[in-house]
Order: structure tokens, then sequence, then C-alpha cells
């Protein structure tokens, strides 16, 4: 075995006791479910209770597991020393992945077993296809979980420390657990054409899989000083718009363009809200900018520039789109052109203040001042504009109304995003002279 | 070993390193001094390419850190001030992951455990497991899983922490051995009088800039320059002026009562320095080498800073 990682994880994960403690278990858990049902529904009972089982074991323990893998570490002190061994980010990702979870694929591959024994005698449908959506699913989540952790281990916040990423991690399992277990078997409409329930769900569970150790590996080379280029998070960001988009496909690419925009929208503020915008890193841009090194600066710029950029590009395209099309279509989509490119706009206006905000001085809560601020200018100030009747203020501190379609709100919010911006120059002008000082 | 050159970082709100330059030579022992905040630990983590700095540029053995953090990591070895080691493994899983995990070849991981085991007097511990072990011990199995791919550059931060006298005792022995096989090592540490047992260099920081950077103790030869220190029991003004006129004999600092001075020779030649001050009538109560150790120099080098600063 060539991979050290994966070695020591299983040195740590398995015992004696354990080896034996998990059939054991699973084997008393099935002959209770044998026995208590009856006749023609023990083989569909055991098919769902080995489900759950697996569900329990791989994607909710195995997701423990995987978010300890790298909070452990940080945790104990270890981090810097795997940071400098000579271990590939691959080797480093799937010894991860695949060692500190590895006590649960051993359960989950019991379980599998029975599922399929189970499903095959009681003639349940695409039995292959469900074992490899299972497995593909606790994958994602494994995966997502160490991609996640390692992101956001650079705040030095006690809930990321503690787990807290894992315990959302399985906050989303367990909501994926309930839409896995009340499925229908309906065929999913994707871009306006029809797919098998199973193919289409184990065809997701795949890409999402193979996304989600992509981020992962992408993440590990990161933490070990391998440096990458920042368009991976964009990338994704289009792949999600053009999965989601192909559900609402109406036949035109608005819902594309539609779809994109949240899309994008979301994955910026996540971006932007969790990655580190300190005042040190805009200097070193600046840095590396003034000397022409390209390739250094996009190394160091952060993944939300990107994902900025698709959201006004896909603003402009529902604008453009939408512009030339009839009522008829353009009534069915929520976003009209005005309101996309508001959003997009009000998007630029957050940059701007969280980056007002983070290159203070004093900057260590810049985000938690900055959802204030934002929670002040976005629904307090507009509320009480309201209660006071001047619809006009309220317009003016909230233009993205869902119920008025009109050019003035981009305008409005332009002025917005303008000040903002304004606001970070002056930072920036202030904070260069104050290093400029003997 | 180590090349530095305008190395500047910044913290948020205050700059940790100042366009610092330096070199550390092959084969040496450097001690890193300095106040807590001068800028030590920074200064470790961007040689070990743990972090990246606003600019400037480091080699080590030739290879850019900045630029190949990779490939520097595998010449070199490093200990942080708070090292962790995975307490439910035992020593030899440790040193066994270590070995793997630097890249040592499969085939040679067993010899190498033994080696270090061996070397850090750990060979009837490893059974244990990490977390079972005192201190000091676990000291050794995080040095030992820093060393056991025999880099060529060590850097320790703060590694005698926490421990007991006869603990550091044997670090020190272990430091020189290393130094003896070749490596190169750079220890921070606050305890002076630690470093000063092993220590070939200093270099001092102090607000993210460097004091000093100097050799300690130069190599002796037989004709090489020593430090030597002369007391009289009672004062005579004729002493200065008598220093100056010697051969081989540098003043540093002498009055009517005593005389710090360089002086180039044997013991045979100083044997003769000594019969020509008596037979001058200077009443002679003293002279002796005078080695000037890491505390005294370090304390030098700060009031000189802040003399100058003034």
């Amino acid at each position: 075995m060539n991979n050290p990682e994966f070695k020591r994880n299983l040195w740590l994960s398995f015992s004696s006791h354990g080896l034996i403690a998990m059939p054991a278990l699973l084997a008393l858990s099935l002959i209770a479910t044998a026995l208590a049902s009856e006749g023609n529904n023990k083989m569909e009972s055991l098919h769902s209770v080995a489900t759950a089982l697996f569900i329990f074991v791989v994607w909710l323990w195995g997701m423990r597991n995987a978010n300890a893998s790298i909070v452990d570490e940080i945790r104990d002190k270890t981090w810097d020393q795997q940071r400098m061994s000579a271990l590939s980010p691959w080797t480093m990702t799937w010894g991860k992945l695949f060692g500190a979870t590895a006590f649960n694929w051993y359960g989950g591959l019991m379980c599998l077993a029975v599922i399929a024994g189970a499903g095959l005698a009681a003639g349940l449908p695409d039995v292959p296809a469900t074992l490899i959506t299972l497995c593909a699913a606790g994958i994602t989540l494994h995966a997502g979980v160490i991609a996640i952790n390692l992101h956001a281990c650079q705040f030095e916040s006690q809930f990321v420390q503690r787990g807290g990423m894992g315990w959302l991690g399985i906050i989303f399992a367990l909501i994926l657990w309930s839409g896995f277990a009340s499925y229908e078997t309906q065929p999913f409409r994707w871009w306006g054409r029809e797919f098998g329930h199973a193919l289409f769900l184990l065809d997701s569970a795949l890409l999402f899989a193979a996304c989600a150790i992509f981020a992962a590996w992408r993440v590990v080379s990161n933490a070990l000083q391998v440096r990458t280029l920042p368009w991976a998070w964009p990338a994704f960001a289009v792949l999600m718009s053009v999965y989601l988009a192909g559900f609402a496909y109406q036949g035109n690419l608005l819902t594309l363009w539609e779809t994109g925009l949240m899309v994008t929208l979301v994955m910026s503020y996540a971006a932007l809200f969790t990655e580190t915008n300190s005042l040190l890193r805009w200097n070193k841009l600046r840095l590396l900018q003034a000397r022409q090194q390209w390739r250094g600066w996009l190394e160091h710029l952060p993944m939300w520039p990107g994902t900025v950029a698709l959201c006004l590009l896909f603003a402009l395209l529902l604008a453009a789109a939408s512009g030339g099309m009839p009522e008829t279509i353009t009534a069915l989509t929520p976003l009209q052109g005005p309101q996309a490119l508001t959003l997009a706009l009000m998007l630029v206006r957050d940059a701007g203040i969280l980056l007002f905000f983070s290159f203070a001085q004093r900057a260590r809560r810049a985000v938690g001042i900055t959802l204030l601020y934002l929670l002040v200018l976005d629904m307090l100030l507009p509320f009480l504009a309201n209660v006071a009747g001047i619809e006009a203020l309220r317009y003016f501190l909230q233009p993205l109304d869902f119920a008025v379609i009109s050019w003035n709100s981009p305008l409005i919010m332009s002025l917005h995003a303008l000040i903002a911006v304004g606001l970070v120059a002056w930072r920036l002008k202030q904070s260069t002279q104050a290093t400029d000082k003997p | 070993m180590i090349e530095i050159e305008k190395l500047t970082f910044d913290h948020p709100g205050h700059r940790a390193l100042d366009a610092v330059s330096l070199r550390v030579p092959e084969g040496s022992v450097t001690a890193l001094v300095g106040p807590n905040g001068a800028g030590k630990t920074t200064l470790i983590r961007c040689i070990a390419g743990l972090e990246t700095p606003l600019e400037g540029r480091i080699t080590v053995d030739g290879t850019d850190v900045i630029e190949q953090p990779r490939e520097v990591h595998r010449i070199m070895g490093y200990l942080s001030d708070f090292y962790g080691l995975y307490q439910e493994l035992s020593v030899a899983r440790c040193l066994e992951y270590a070995a793997a995990a630097q890249g040592l070849p499969e085939a040679d991981i067993s010899a190498a455990v033994a080696r270090t085991a061996a070397q850090l007097d750990l060979a009837d511990k490893l059974a244990q497991p990490a977390g079972n072990l005192s201190r000091g011990q676990r000291q050794r199995v995080a040095i030992g899983q820093a060393i056991i791919h025999r880099p060529k550059l060590l850097l320790l931060d703060e590694p005698a922490s926490g421990l007991d006298p006869e603990a550091r005792a044997s670090l020190a022995i272990l430091f020189r051995q290393l130094q003896a096989e070749g490596m190169t090592l750079l220890v921070s540490s606050h305890i002076l009088a630690e470093l000063d047992e092993y220590s070939t260099h200093m270099l001092a920081l102090r607000d993210g800039r460097i004091l000093e950077n100097r050799q300690l103790h130069p190599v002796h030869t037989a004709q090489a320059t020593r430090r030597l220190r002369l007391e009289l029991s009672s004062p005579d003004q004729r002493l200065p002026g008598w220093m100056q006129q010697q051969a081989g004999v540098l003043p540093r600092q002498s009055d009517a009562q005593q005389a710090e001075f360089d002086f180039n020779g044997d013991a045979h030649a100083q044997a003769a320095l000594l019969k020509a001050l008596i037979a001058q009538g200077f009443p002679v109560c003293s002279l002796a080498s005078h080695k000037e150790n890491l505390q005294q120099s370090y304390l030098r080098t700060v009031a000189a800073h802040l003399e100058g600063t003034r």
C-alpha cells in the first residue's frame, strides 16, 4: 500500500473490537427486521432497513469521520506536518477521503450486500443503479465536507474548529435522505428530454461525486502550497446553472440565464463571505499587478470575482434576451431584465461593503459587521421609510422591488455600487498613506 | 544554506518582517533570538514555505521556497512551537508514517525508524502510544518525525520550551550530533543559556528587523585571535598606553584597573605577555580567556540598537 495517509487512517480507524462489533450489530439489526416482518414483505423490509443502515453508517457517520480528518488535524496541530510532507495533493485527498471513512465503508459494504440480495429477491427495479447511487452520494458528502472544512479552516472560528461544517453537512445529508426515501419513480424531464428516474439519479450522483472529489483535491492542493488558477469555482457555477436550468427548460434560453444568475449570485455570496479578503491579500495583488506577474496575480485572486463577473454576464444576457421576446414568454419568468441587473449590481455593492470593512486596520469581524450593515441597509431602513410613508426614500434605499419593473431600479443600485466602490477606493488610499509614513 | 532577500511579511495591523535579508551558512547552528513579537516564528514559517510573504525571496540550498515550496520540503524538517503528534499511534507508527509521508522508499522505512529511534533514545518506547509519553519523550518523537528523512535543514521553533533541565541537556547533545552529521539548524528560543551550548551563529530580530547576524565563536586555530581579559589588583595608569604598544594585542576596552583585548597568539605568546606585564611591575591578579555568552552578546546587541535609536 503506497498511500501513507490512507494507511495511517486505517491504523486509527480499525480495531479488533470494531472489526467484530460492526458486522455483529448490523447482523442483529437485520435479523430483528427479518423476524419482525411478515411473509412476502420480508425481503422488502430487509431492503429498506439495510438502506437506512447504509445511510446512517456511510453517509452520516462517515461524514462525521471525514469531517474529523481535517478538524482533528488542525485541532491537534498535526496539519503543518502534513502540509510539509512529500505527499501529492491527490495522494493526500484519497488517503483522507477513503482512509478516514474506511471503517464506515466496511459496514457499508455489508449493507450493500443485503440491499442487493433483498432487492433482487423482492424483484425491486434498478437495484444496481440504487447501489451505485447510494455509494456516489456517500462519496459526495465525504469529499464535500473535506473541501468545505479545509476552505473554512482559514477562519479561526470555534464553529469550524469544533466540526460545525460537519454538522451542516449532516443536516444536508438528512435532507438528501428524506428526498431519497420518499422518491417517486416518475421519469425526469431535463432540457426537454425524458430520463428514467433511477438512471437520472445515478448520473446526477456520479456527476456530483466527481465534482466533490475534484473540489476536495483542489482545496487540498492549495493547502499543500500547490497554486491553482481560479477557474474551477466559476466553472462549477456554470455546470450547476446548466444542470438546474434543465429542470425548468421551456424551449428557450431564458431559464438558463435566469438560473445562472441565481446560482452565481448564491455562489458569489458564499465565496465572498468565506474567503480571505484582507488588505494583506489586496496588497499582494497590487504588488503582483505592478510587476505584471499575471499568473501569480490570478493565483492569489479570490474565487468570488469570477462568479461576480458571471453573475453580471447572466444579468445582461437575461436583460437582452427578455427585451426581444414576446410578453407571453417573459411573463413566465419571475425575473425581468431590470430586476436581474439590480440583483447583480446589489452583489457588487455588497462586495464593496465587505471589502470596505475588511480593509480596515482592525478587521477581525468584517464579515459580521458587513452582515449587520446589510441587514440595516436592506431591511431596517426601508422598513422605517415605509412605515413613515416616505415611499421615494424606501425605493432609493431598496430599489430591488419585484412588484415594480422599472429601469430606475438598476440605476439606483448602480449608485449604491458606485458609493461602495468609492468607499473601498478611499479606504485603500488611506491604507497606502499609512504604509508610506516612515 | 538559507539566503533571504528583502523579505516582507504583514500581519493585520502590523509589519511582522520588514525587508529582512540574511544568510545562514551550511552546517551552522543558528540561534534565532529576539523578544516576543519580533517575527521569529513568522520568519521560520516563511522559510518552511508555510506562509506566503508580501514580497522578498527565500532560497534554501538554491531552491526558491516561494516558487517551489514542495521541492524545499523534501530537504527540510520543521518542528513548530505547538507541534502535534498522533496520540493514539505507537511511536513506531508515528515515525513510520513520517518516513513514508516524506517519500522514503518502502524498503528503507524500517531501517530509518530504527536509526531515528536509536538516535533519539526512543528504542525502548517504540511500542508505546505517543500520548502515553512524557513531554520530553514526545518532544523527541516530534523531532524524530522532523529528521527521519535526514533533511539538510532543520527548523526548530522553541524546541526546549516546557522541558526539564535533563531533557534540555539531551536536546543540546542531539543538536550537536545533528550538526556533526552535516545538518544545518535554525533554532528559535527564549532560553539563551540553552542555545549557547550548541549555537555557532546568532541571528537577533527585533520589530521585524535584523539587529545582528554573526558567528558566535570563531573556529580556533593555534594562532587565532582570542578575547582575553586582564585584571590588576590595584589601578595603574600606565596600563591602557602599554597595552596599545604590544604586538598582537588589539584593546577593546581598557582602564587603569582592567583591560579586555583581542590577542593574536598561542599559549606561549600568552605566557610571554604575562611575563612582560609582571616585568613592567603591573600587579596582575588575572589574565584569562573571556568568552562572551549568547545572553551577554544578545543584550549587548540590543543595548547598542537602543542607543542608536535614541
